[in-house]
């Protein structure tokens, strides 16, 4: 009886990590196409489920090699509402507005070479901030 | 068009490579162009260590009388609008 609870338990845990990897290698691809969807439901569901089975893992006291994945899967479990957290973005009210002058600046190129905004002067200029690390 | 991000020159040489951007890619490390637009996230940044902060992604569409036209910025860096979003704003100011 034990035995077959340890199985039990051990299948449980795999899964949980199947569950965990596979929705966060979802997750992931939408972030690098910035296109995490608004209503995040569907994620929350899939995270929670493998947390779920990982516990459950545990309650059928499952073997090391399925307590494993059991504990790697509550840790993704775990990072996503962390992600979710991290993810906003403020300015406060300091952000530039319509109609406001755009300030002058120097920066390096990709070259490494000094850019002057001067040399925008006279021409309409589409500015994007990114993030960065390419 | 022109970039600001947070990466140094060099890695911002590897991404024009890697993506082929036509545009003017500039390094702003110390934020410096980031603050004077006012553009620094002042939430949490999951950005890599050693930065002080990061910008918060923004298009701005500027004349050429120097004056802003359009803003889009997103208030969750994991979703912005799509490039028909910027287009709409390109057919209706320029």
């Amino acid at each position: 009886m034990e035995a077959r609870s340890k199985k039990l338990g051990t299948t449980l845990g795999i899964a949980a990590f199947g569950v965990a990897a596979l929705t966060m290698v979802v997750w992931f691809r939408q972030i690098n196409q910035v296109d995490i969807p608004e209503n995040r439901i569907v994620f929350a569901i899939f995270f929670i489920s493998a947390v779920a089975l990982a516990i459950c893992a545990f309650v059928m006291r499952t073997r090391w090699f399925g307590a494993i994945p059991a504990l790697v899967a509550i840790v993704i479990g775990g990072f996503f509402p962390f992600s979710m957290t991290i993810s906003r973005q403020e300015t406060g009210t300091t952000g530039i507005q319509v109609g406001q002058t755009m300030p002058q600046f120097k920066a390096l190129d990709r070259n490494g070479d000094w850019f002057d905004s001067a040399s925008l002067e006279g021409k309409p200029v589409l500015m994007k901030f990114f993030r960065g690390h390419w | 068009m022109v970039t600001v991000c947070t990466d140094s020159p060099k890695q911002i040489q590897k991404g024009h490579r890697q993506h082929r951007l036509g545009a003017v890619m500039l390094s702003d490390r110390d934020l410096t162009v980031t603050d004077a637009f006012g553009l620094r996230n002042l939430g949490f940044h999951s950005g890599p260590f050693g930065l002080e902060g990061l910008p918060v992604p923004t298009s701005i569409l500027i004349g050429g009388d120097g004056k802003v036209l359009w803003v889009d910025q997103a208030e969750n860096y994991q979703r912005r609008n799509g490039p028909e979003v910027l287009q709409a704003a390109l057919h209706r100011y320029l």
